[in-house]
């Protein structure tokens, strides 16, 4: 018989009564019920946990202990979770979801409200610069007050480190890896425009697929990252010969929203009857949408075309000018002025719909139809659930895990599309997410590390403390190492695609692995050693002076103390300290082989024991190889 | 076309030809299924049988048609009306034509049933190097270049609806991976010089260090069956090669670095079930055994006078000249170089722009050129720029968008160059057959797997192995002696190898 067990939204459901005497609260297990018969299920992490029912499944006596209410992950489980679910985990995070269970940690977090934002942040670490700089320079302001694009990684990082609603922050990063906005921009150096595009992804991370769209579009730093900012209508005045930019028009559908070609629920792409795929929209399409986003400019704008003014204009929501009289403003020597409309007149006709013809004035009104649009293609749930999932979760989810969240995309089940809450909801406690195996299909599991997420995990997991609370961290020895920051894409395709297949083993098989775009021979030795500096020459952070002569503040550039895992190095002790970061940064996930190996070098190196106290660089140095072999093994690297 | 065929058509001329790598003796299989002979040791007859493809992505898509300009008087003056035609299309993207640098008597051909629309051309302002370069006969242009499954002669035969058309024309990524693939009919082909390496890397002698070598990262240009890219940073001094010691302010260091290295060797060299998990260690397993031959290798660069921009780019081919200069410290004979050098999706201040990045090109070429002039190798070097497309000929304002058909540089000792191949469309867009949108696309007149072609049997690529490097090629081209795809190699003193592979025509 087939057991009829099987995951609702995290919970155990349990069909027919079966009836166990013993009860072990872990999940993940290997079932011996009536019929002797062995089931093995998955949902976390453990394995060979044996059940026994002392009754037949018919008979209805017996003591039904299967609850889902006893229900809770072991520490595995929870922390597999959470290496899904947050950038980094701490030993208390584990133990947190531990004992409250992986649904109702998930809602929590769900229900948490944006604790952290980072231009406010920014805003004061600008003006405490200001500060220190007065008391020499009496005469400077903010706006001369120059700043890098490293104070948004500050910024940033503070708010990693502290916000308690961890689960938006991982979420956000996966969008900021879906609608790119990178500083390899014209605003490479104004870090209130990556600041600005960050708070918007982590403010809606849990809100309205449509209501994101529209605060991306109207957002500076989009606009300018993909061109539309003062787009205007075709002109042909004075052999002028001039057309709308297709830029955004082009990206937004092929990369934010619906993809190039048509998809099915479940992600596959559709064929026509020779088998080749559909497109969705051809040149005609484009050159189309891209009329619809004429007329936005700068929201501290006078006229449309005029440049942005400050620091701040990347803060501020678009402007809609339906008039283009920039000549006015521009040829004051003349009262003759060419007063043309900012925004393209008529029709517009784009993915078989037509936006009707209307005033400029109302012409913001085909903006919000033409998002409506592309928020009702067919496209959107698929394409953005397979994202999401391959950011969160796993490369290769299958088809039916795709229709699944695709389908919580179309109507959250309160008939609401776009609902992200319910996506990422679905997303992580979706029967194949929270199955440690599989379906026994192993062999395509699980994802590659982004290196980013390998540096946040490391952070935290190794309980980065800092006494102040401020952590003063530009993280650029993760950039310069490996290639990856926030916001820091060398273009609108992000750092990888999602549709990479890596040479090697997975080539053939159909199978997707789109992390592995940033991994070569380079990239390696540049993981290996920033592992290097963080672990072995104790350098965790990148501290950055704000100013010329600041002084030195040792309590904001925290290191990692490790002090009370010492103890753990002697010999016969190595297990457990293996077994800690094991869990901490692998979820469980090594190998008894791999912690061998670890184990079998730590052993090698000198620990001098003097009168029964325990030489501490001995200590210090086995704790760092230690926790470098378990970052550098396949069994961490794969996330699965 | 099969390969029987090609066999066929490749006749006795090529098949009778004595070729150096036919008179030396097998060393026989080094990598995979696939046999190799070695090429020739520098013991050998030919001192220095070495040869190198260097491929520059100018990622982003190039406004190229601001690269190669018409620069024609009105046809009033005797001229060929070129200028006034592009300026009038290209509107306020138009430069100014005082400020163009012009080249000499540039021969533009003609190909196919394209003609080339122009006699005089001239290059942006600021690419000086290139044209000394063109001037000197060590560039040429290759006029209106694209990717193609099958020729398509004009705007009736692209809608027609018979004719196969690149998948995702116009998109970024497809086009950039076409580029590279030259298979734009599929999204799961292997790179061009993936398969070159496919063919030819086991006659190296050393196969620690790949064919391929990548200034970039990953790409799919250099991504093959059986051989991938060895990723080096543009800091090749020996010491920034590989794995960091654990410093030497660590008691024992020594003794802990290889305890930590040999626990990496044995993480990775467990047997994995799980496939990403097998990709991650045999990329590691890699890595690890090609960074002690290199770190070797590069103690022996030489000093070298050229003096490189200290741009991104011009970092990246001084560490590409450098790696040539050790060729026989790695023992190599055959390398093929990828570099990225990106930013030119000028959507936006396309003047500005390549105002901006357009000398950093002409800059670190011209250095490079120079470089393989002093190390002695000018004429076993071609270096050649692909892009992800072309872009509209119309403004939109401050920019221009995305298009097609665009134009390529070819340098080296060995490319017959001064001259401008392929065929440059008109500027003028009405009535013009090869414009296929109001913006002002144009169908490529040469295809990829042409421009490609020429320069896999200058590299030492079998006729009868082109339809492995070059899947659609019998679409546009077949081998016959002395007749070669475009004609911009020098392939005097250079035999058409009859060196084949037991190894089938690939198709999409």
């Amino acid at each position: 018989m087939s057991f009829p067990l099987y995951v609702n939204q995290g919970l155990f459901r349990i069909c027919q009564g079966i009836i166990f005497v013993l009860l072990i609260g872990f999940l993940g297990l290997t079932l011996t019920a009536n019929a002797q018969q062995k089931v093995t299920f998955g949902k976390g992490n453990t394995t060979n946990v044996t059940v026994t029912s002392s009754s037949n499944a018919s008979s209805q006596t017996g003591v039904k202990t299967l609850t889902s209410g006893g229900y809770l992950p072991n520490k595995n489980a929870a922390a597999r979770l959470l290496s899904q679910a947050t950038l980094g985990t701490t030993y208390s995070d584990i133990e947190n979801v531990a004992t409250q269970g992986i649904e109702k940690w998930v809602d929590q977090q769900l229900a948490m409200p944006n604790s952290f934002k980072i231009t406010p942040y920014l805003q004061n670490l600008h003006q405490s610069i200001l500060d220190s700089i007065r008391r020499v320079d009496p005469d400077r302001t903010l706006a001369n007050t120059f700043l890098s694009d490293w104070h948004f990684d500050i910024s940033w990082f503070q708010g990693n480190m502290t916000a308690p609603d961890v689960l938006r922050w991982r979420v956000a990063l996966a969008l900021s890896e879906i609608f790119v906005v990178s500083r390899v921009s014209a605003f490479e150096n104004n870090p209130y425009a990556t600041a600005s595009y960050y708070d918007v992804l982590l403010e809606n991370s849990f809100a309205n697929y449509r209501t994101l769209i529209d605060k991306i579009t109207y957002h500076p730093s989009m606009a300018v990252y993909l061109t539309y900012v003062n787009n205007k209508p075709a002109d042909f005045n004075n052999n002028k010969q001039t057309y709308p930019d297709e830029n955004y028009a082009r990206e937004l559908m092929q990369l934010f929203s619906i993809g190039l070609f048509q998809l099915n629920l479940d992600g596959s792409e559709k064929k026509d009857a020779n088998g080749k795929s559909i497109p969705t929209y051809d040149n005609e399409d484009i050159a189309n949408l891209a009329k619809v986003f004429t007329g936005l400019g700068w929201g501290d704008s006078k006229y449309l075309g005029e440049r942005s003014k400050d620091y701040w204009s990347y803060t501020k929501r678009l402007k809609f000018y339906p008039i283009d009289s920039s000549d006015a403003y521009i040829r004051t020597w003349t009262t003759r002025h060419r007063i043309i409309n900012g925004h393209e007149a008529g029709v517009k006709t784009f993915l078989g719909k037509t936006i009707p013809a209307r005033s400029v004035e109302q012409g913001e009104l085909d903006i919000k139809d033409g998002l409506d649009i592309i928020f009702n293609h067919p496209n959107v749930a698929p394409f953005i659930s397979r994202r999401l999932i391959q950011r969160l979760v796993t490369s290769n989810p299958s088809p039916a895990y795709i229709q699944r969240v695709a389908t919580v995309f179309n109507n959250n089940g309160s008939g609401v599309r776009g609902d992200l809450k319910a996506v990422i909801r679905a997303i992580l406690l979706d029967a194949e997410a929270r199955d440690c195996c599989n379906n026994g299909n192993t062999e395509f599991a699980g994802a590659l590390k982004e290196p980013f997420i390998r540096y946040t995990n490391l952070v935290k997991g190794l309980n980065l403390t800092s006494s102040t609370g401020i952590y003063r961290n530009s993280m650029r020895r993760a950039y310069d190492r490996m290639g990856q920051l926030p916001l820091f894409s060398p273009s609108v395709f992000n750092f990888f695609s999602p549709d990479y297949m890596p040479d090697g083993p997975l080539k053939g098989t159909g199978k997707f692995g789109p992390e592995f775009q940033t991994l070569n021979a380079q990239s390696l030795t540049g993981y290996f050693n920033a592992l290097n500096t963080w672990l072995i020459s104790d350098t965790p952070v990148d501290y950055n002076g704000f100013f010329g002569n600041e002084t030195y503040k040792p309590e904001q550039a925290p290191k990692f103390d490790l002090t009370a895992d010492y103890p753990l190095t002697r010999n016969d002790r190595l297990t457990q300290l293996l077994d800690k970061y094991n869990l901490i940064l692998a979820h469980g996930r090594l190998s008894e082989k791999s912690l061998n190996i670890i184990k079998e070098a730590l052993q090698k190196m000198p620990l001098t024991i003097t009168n029964g106290v325990m030489n501490t660089d001995d200590a210090f140095r086995r704790t760092r190889i230690a926790i470098y072999l378990i970052m550098a093994s396949p069994d961490y690297i794969i996330n699965k | 076309m099969n390969r029987r065929n090609f066999l066929k058509q490749s006749g006795c001329a090529a098949m009778g030809a004595t070729t150096l790598l036919s008179t030396l003796t097998s060393l026989g299989a080094v990598n995979g299924a696939i046999g190799h002979k070695k090429f020739a040791s520098k013991d050998a007859p030919v001192a220095d049988d070495y040869k190198a493809l260097v491929c520059v992505l100018l990622a982003g898509g190039i406004d190229s048609y601001n690269v190669l300009i018409p620069r024609g008087v009105s046809t009033s003056e005797g001229g060929d009306n070129g200028y006034a035609e592009y300026a009038a299309t290209r509107s306020d993207l138009a430069i100014a034509q005082a400020s163009l640098l012009e080249l000499n008597n540039p021969q533009c051909t003609s190909f196919r049933d394209f003609s080339c629309n122009y006699g005089a051309f001239a290059l942006h302002p600021t690419m000086t190097g290139m044209r000394d370069l063109f001037n000197s006969g060590k560039l040429a242009f290759m006029a209106n270049v694209g990717t193609l499954v099958e020729p398509i002669m004009n705007e009736t035969d692209f809608k027609s609806g018979l004719k196969r058309i690149p998948e995702g024309i116009y998109s970024h990524s497809d086009q950039i991976m076409q580029w590279q693939t030259s298979v734009p009919q599929s999204r799961n082909a292997l790179g061009v010089g993936g398969r070159i390496a496919d063919l030819l890397n086991a006659g190296n002698a050393n196969s620690q260090i790949s064919m391929n070598i990548s200034l970039s990262g990953k790409n799919t240009f250099q991504t093959g069956e059986n051989i991938g890219e060895y990723s080096i940073s543009n800091n090749v001094a020996p010491n920034a090669v590989g794995i960091d010691i654990i410093p030497s302010w660590w008691n024992n260091s020594g003794l802990l670095t290889d305890l930590r290295n040999n626990g990496i060797d044995s993480l990775v060299g467990q047997t994995y079930a799980n496939l990403l998990q097998q990709t991650y260690s045999g990329t590691t397993k890699s890595a690890v055994a090609s960074y002690a031959t290199f770190r070797e290798a590069l103690k022996r660069v030489p000093s070298m006078a050229t003096q490189f921009p200290t741009t991104s780019l011009g970092n990246d081919m001084a560490a590409i000249a450098k790696v040539m200069s050790v060729r026989n410290n790695l023992g190599v004979k055959r390398q093929i170089f990828f570099v990225t050098y990106g930013g030119w999706d000028m959507h936006d201040n396309l003047a500005g722009g390549m105002n901006q990045r357009l000398p950093v090109v002409s800059n670190a070429l011209k250095a490079f050129y120079d470089a393989t002039e002093e190390l002695g190798i000018a004429d076993k070097v071609t270096t050649f720029t692909i892009s992800d497309f072309a872009r509209t000929i119309t403004s939109n304002g401050l920019g221009s968008d995305h298009a097609w058909g665009g134009n390529s540089m070819i340098m080296g000792g060995s490319v017959k160059g001064g001259k401008i191949y392929g065929a440059f469309p008109s500027m003028n867009l009405t009535n013009n057959a090869q414009n296929i949108s109001f913006r002002g696309n144009f169908i490529p007149a040469v295809s990829t797997d042409e421009m490609y072609a020429e320069m896999a049997l200058w590299y030492g690529v079998s006729p009868a192995d082109l339809c492995y490097v070059l899947p659609n090629i019998g679409n546009f081209y077949s081998y016959s002696a002395n007749n070669y795809p475009i004609g911009f190699m020098n392939f005097a003193g250079t035999n058409i190898s009859t060196d084949d592979k037991p190894q089938s025509c690939l198709t999409y």
